[in-house]
């Protein structure tokens, strides 16, 4: 196990493309190839399973993400939002096909994401309430003088971490799953090798473990689906919950 | 003791923290929808917010262990 996770982490860097950068151009690919096929054919009625589910998709996205977390402004909101998070959802499914390097299990592609939100909710934010009042609205109103500046920055140091937060969040769920999977796959070959060797009923014995293993494998599984869906539905969820807040007015 | 055990057992004391905290969201969620079923989708939501919350300690907990 050690000497997997050190040879994955002693692996050439490659300057320009890795397996990760190929997965993730073909998931972004897909992505709008599934998009531009579902929006060309756009009608009042949809026809078929893909369409109509589609169209679910997008509606359940509109109501929940949009107005139910950023209220009656959403719709300036809901292009980024939809895109992170059909983006992230297509590239964790990816990411869950055997051989597939998941696009989402390295720090920089979810680093880049959180940039991304980071400075969408943070531009949206000056926009509204222009710098000075921006920078105010950190501190919550009607804590006096000294307490104030305390919390002042407690709170800029919050809006920093989320940056950090968001993109490991992704990350070490990406790449947690897919090392608890790789582990189960190596032991339930570990304990089938000795069949391979030589057919007898002492090897077969000791391959009952790997039927364990597997049965726990394929359970992993299913459970990093729902993983996959989970985490891009939080990463848009929180993101949606930051532009919010910045663009919150008090009353 | 290797670092890599004791970054596993130092991962192992933090999943106790994210299990608990995963927990008490469940529970808080659970209580919430008996008592009121019509605010079941609202409070899901919250319930999974906070259950990523509490899962991301562990998780880093978990890639720190691995990495270290």
């Amino acid at each position: 196990m050690q000497e997997v996770i050190a040879h994955k982490a002693s692996a050439p860097v490659t300057p320009f493309m890795s397996q990760y950068t190929v997965w993730l151009i073909i998931a972004v690919c897909v992505c709008i190839l599934v998009m531009v096929l579902a929006a060309k054919k756009v009608s009042l009625i949809p026809e078929g399973r893909f369409f109509s589910g589609i169209e679910q998709l997008t509606n359940w996205f509109r109501w929940d993400i949009g107005y139910n977390t950023i209220g009656p402004e959403a719709d300036k909101h809901i292009p980024f939002l939809a895109a992170l998070f059909f983006f992230i959802l297509t590239s964790n499914l990816i990411g869950l096909i055997p051989g597939v390097a998941c696009p989402t299990g390295v720090i920089g592609t979810t680093f880049a994401l959180a940039l991304a939100s980071f400075i969408y909710f943070n531009y949206y934010g000056f926009k509204t309430h222009g710098f000075l009042k921006y920078m105010k609205s950190f501190a919550p109103e009607g804590v006096f003088f000294p307490m104030n500046i305390i919390v002042w920055l407690l709170e800029l140091i919050s809006c920093f971490v989320r940056l950090v937060t968001l993109a490991v969040r992704l990350f070490a769920n990406m790449y947690a799953g897919h090392l608890i999977l790789g582990a189960f796959a190596l032991l339930s070959a570990l304990f089938f090798a000795p069949i391979l060797q030589g057919f007898t009923g002492g090897a077969l014995l000791g391959a009952l473990p790997s039927v364990l293993w597997m049965a726990l494998l394929i359970l992993m599984y299913a459970m990093e689906i729902m993983v996959a869906c989970i985490q891009a539905y939080v990463f848009t969820m929180l993101s949606a919950v930051y532009i919010q807040l910045a663009i919150a007015t008090e009353h | 003791m290797s670092a890599f055990a004791i970054g596993i057992i130092g991962y192992g004391l933090g999943v106790i923290g994210a299990g608990i905290g995963i927990g008490l969201s469940a529970h808080g969620a659970a209580t919430g929808m008996a008592r009121q079923p019509e605010m079941q989708s609202r409070l899901f939501t919250v319930f999974i917010l906070g259950a990523a919350f509490s899962e991301a300690l562990a998780l880093i907990g978990l890639v720190l262990a691995l990495i270290a």
